[in-house]
């Protein structure tokens, strides 16, 4: 669709773009991206036109632009940037109407039926039909970006180029925008290049992405490119991660800063134990790096309370999280930095264990019943009984976990949890095999972040080992002491 | 439908909006025939300029007199004064919209000057230019409208990137200064009948002239007007900044080209027939884009008639306040002119700030 053949041009010498060779496709959204004066904006006004192209052209369906009247090139394409300057005050109308200049013919030009009908539809799409007659000077930053959008597709465009067409917007309005973009693109075929300074908003929107480094493209790809981050590093010299986002396939960026905050904190003073009949609190003065499956707080993240809720054997929630989270603040926990676990066990029989392994301090508070005890190896299903029945594990250790190592921690955990159960050869009731733990175990492993960094927790590892006894002890002894305690209520 | 009905009623208040200012031109015009020192009927009147254009006359006995100086002496100076009001309103118009600035106009950006310098060149040597006769006036005139252009629009390309209103009119003041001077010179060095018509001419007067200054007038008007009235839609389109008038496809640099050859001409036509008269440019299209919204398509037209209708009022005040001595027309235009001037830098500053 449109084709940069060789092109060279710019304010200085040598030229900014220098012989740059770019396709993009008909009906993509294609992004430029790049670090502040690498030359996207040089290489934007080659393609609009604002600067004159020195040497090579751009061919759009074969044709190059050069050879183009400036209504044919009108017609073919608009242009939307940051500037959004308008003098007297026209109104959000009139505005749009303007996009209609390169499709108005005859010598009086007004605007036919056709003209007032697509003013009307891209004031439609755009959400800014019921201001047409405010005056556009009047709107806010949003409001008139919408605005000029309107005006740019009433060129009824086949492309569209955008530079940094949301830089003072807020989030909202971003979204908002690109929105409209991307459903115009799928819907019309439209081709869109946009220039966008917030890499993670490219990798939302952008079908393909170019990477402009020094004039030159450094490479052209899906939002793959993305996670390249060491080519990344280099060219934006920031210290930065590519991870997944939580809910769509593409990769986002987090960037951390240069400046470190150092505060060395003494593991064993650095929490505080709340224990009540009706629940655990383990709050710590700085968030942990956290994983976990909890009914709250669940997955990687930093975090600082820590609560296990007693809950009737019988407890039958539709919603447990907002359940949980009610219960939270009557206390007033802050439920949004919290993993939030429940239990039917009676929580005077939890178990704290506090340990140091080669220097790695660790604390364990388990709380455990075998009722629901299951064999996970077993192929019978277990039926709806309801007992008291779960193992929750929160484990905290004063070392510092990659992701990876998170991870591994968990393994590390839960073959201890396994050994201590076939140790007291608790059963599977269904099968009558040694059970792998219970049907609802929950476990959180809590990590300070300080001292060197481990890529690895498994049993291959003193910390890994260290997991694999604090937690075999814990949860032994804490079932121990609710089979103490179902053997006492039996002879009641 | 409600934008339809709406669309509706603001087509029918623009067509009102035409009715009125074109009524208001009827009525100063009759109103100025008819006020002055030999009172005629409106009727005669009516009579008279009726038989003199369509042969249509329904009076019998008009009085000779009466006929002169309705005729050749009132009628001709409504007109000039309508002529002269029309061509400074839309120049005005057109400047303000080409700068994308509403403080502009032929007299602050410093073509009225350039285009004085002119004509008093052409007065004091009393030269005349072969093959164009009379036409040298207004001709020289424009020539200098045109150079006062380029200093200006020089003088800002090199102390600073952006057209800003500042800039601009500065140096419009800064230019206005030095011709000002130089016309100065060449009264000083001037005798003493030429120095009281230079300077009598230099304040502006649209009276005195007859017939043969509005056919000085009328081709440079007319040209200038059809230049710039098709040119609506591009000056509508600059005020979205030059970049973007291009990227919807207007050619921006001959647009601006005919736009600034238009407003010159009809500056250079108006100063040449009437001495530099300020302000009109700069307060009428102001008040009309206040009434009609700033859509050049309505802007231009109606503030050729406003103007028009609003410089034959200010010469009807210039020759009846003092009476019988005359005030210069353009002592009127600048004693109202300068106020609303003021306030509208006032209100620009606010504006922007807000």
């Amino acid at each position: 669709m449109i084709n940069l053949k060789g092109i060279s041009g710019g304010y200085a010498q040598p030229p900014t773009i220098n012989r740059l060779d770019l396709q993009i496709n008909k009906g993509e959204f294609f992004t430029l991206l790049g670090p502040n004066g690498s030359g996207k904006t040089t290489l934007f006004k080659l393609i609009t036109g604002q600067l004159l192209i020195s040497e090579g052209g751009v061919y759009i369906d074969g044709k190059n632009i050069a050879t183009l009247s400036k209504i044919e090139k009108a017609k073919l394409m608009a242009v939307l940037t940051q500037e959004n300057k308008v003098a007297f005050d026209y109104t959000v109308e009139e505005i749009v109407s303007l996009g209609r200049y390169p499709h108005q013919k005859g010598i009086l030009k007004n605007l036919t039926k056709k003209d007032l009908a697509v003013i009307e539809e891209v004031m439609e799409l755009t959400y800014i039909s019921d201001f047409r007659k405010t005056a556009f000077r009047r709107m806010s930053g949003g409001e008139k970006q919408r605005v000029l959008l309107a005006k740019a597709l009433a060129q009824e465009p086949e492309i569209l180029l955008l530079d940094e067409p949301t830089n003072h917007l807020d989030i909202k309005h971003v979204f908002q925008m690109l929105d409209l973009l991307k459903k115009r693109q799928e819907k019309f075929g439209l081709t869109v290049f946009a220039i966008l300074h917030d890499l993670n908003v490219a990798s939302l929107y952008a079908d393909r992405i170019a990477f402009l480094h020094n004039g030159n493209i450094l490479e052209v790809g899906d939002v793959g490119i993305l996670r390249k981050e060491d080519q990344l590093k280099k060219v934006y010299d920031v210290e930065l991660k590519s991870r997944a986002h939580p809910t769509l396939p593409k990769p986002q960026l987090i960037m951390t800063p240069s400046y470190t905050v150092s505060n060395t904190l003494d593991f064993n003073k650095s929490y505080r134990i709340k224990q009540t009949k009706e629940y655990i609190h383990v709050e710590f003065k700085h968030p942990l790096r956290t994983i976990s499956n909890g009914v709250i707080g669940e997955g990687i993240q930093w975090l600082k309370h820590f609560c296990n809720f007693h809950v009737t054997k019988d407890y039958n929630c539709s919603e447990p999280k907002s359940d949980l989270q009610s219960r939270m603040i009557k206390h007033s926990i802050p439920h949004e930095q919290a993993v939030g676990m429940m239990t039917a066990v009676v929580l005077e029989d939890a178990v704290f264990l506090e340990d140091e392994f080669e220097g790695i301090p660790m604390m364990a508070v388990v709380t455990a019943g075998t009722g629901n005890a299951v064999d996970i190896t077993n192929k019978s299903n277990t039926g709806a009984i309801q007992t008291v029945g779960t193992i929750n594990i929160f484990l905290f250790i004063d070392a510092h976990f990659s992701d990876g190592a998170l991870v591994n921690g968990i393994m590390s955990a839960t073959e201890a949890k396994v050994k201590a159960l076939q140790d007291l050869k608790i059963k599977d009731s269904q099968s009558n095999t040694i059970a792998t733990g219970t049907s609802t175990d929950s476990i959180l492993l809590g990590l300070t972040q300080q001292g060197e960094k481990t890529p690895y927790a498994g049993s291959g590892t003193i910390v890994g080992k260290g997991i694999g006894q604090i937690v075999y002890s814990a949860t032994k002894k804490a079932v121990k002491k609710y089979l103490q305690r179902v053997h006492e209520e039996q002879w009641l | 439908m409600r934008s339809l009905y709406i669309r509706k009623f603001l087509t029918n208040k623009v067509r009102w909006l035409y009715v009125f200012s074109g009524g208001l031109v009827l009525c100063t015009a009759l109103f100025a025939l008819f006020i002055s020192s030999v009172q005629v009927p409106v009727s005669t009147i009516l009579h008279i300029i009726m038989d003199k254009t369509i042969s249509l006359g329904w009076l019998d006995d008009i009085a000779r007199n009466e006929e002169m100086i309705i005729w050749n002496i009132r009628f001709p100076r409504v007109i000039l004064a309508f002529c002269v009001g029309a061509s400074l309103a839309l120049a005005g118009a057109a400047f303000q919209g080409l700068l994308r600035n509403p403080l502009a106009d032929p007299y602050t950006i410093g073509v009225s000057s350039g285009a004085a310098l002119g004509a008093v060149i052409v007065l004091f040597f009393q030269v005349t230019i072969n093959g164009l006769g009379s036409f040298t006036l207004p001709v020289v005139s424009i020539i200098g409208g045109f150079a006062a252009l380029f200093v200006v629009f020089g003088l800002v390309r090199l102390s600073s990137r952006s057209l800003s209103i500042e800039t601009l009119i500065l140096a419009g003041i800064i230019v206005s200064a030095f011709i000002g001077a130089v016309v100065s010179l060449i009264i000083s060095l001037s005798d003493r009948d030429s120095m009281t018509q230079i300077i009598y001419w230099l304040y502006g007067s649209v009276g005195m002239r007859g017939w043969s200054h509005i056919q000085l007038i009328l081709p440079f008007m007319i040209i200038g007007t059809i230049i710039l009235f098709y040119h609506y839609r591009e000056l509508n389109a600059l005020a979205l900044g030059e970049d973007a008038a291009e990227n919807i496809g207007v050619d921006v640099r001959k647009g601006k080209t005919f736009i600034l050859i238009g407003a010159s001409l009809l500056t250079g036509a108006a100063v040449a027939v009437s001495g530099s008269i300020g302000f009109v440019g700069l307060v009428i299209p102001h008040l009309v884009r206040l009434v009609t919204g700033p859509n050049h398509r309505h802007v231009l037209p109606i503030s050729m008639l406003v103007g028009g209708a609003f410089l034959i009022l200010a010469d009807l005040l210039s020759r009846t306040i003092i009476a019988p001595k005359e005030l210069p027309i353009g002592v009127i235009t600048a004693l109202i002119g300068s106020p609303v001037f003021a306030l509208l830098l006032i209100r620009e500053r606010i504006g922007r700030r807000g």
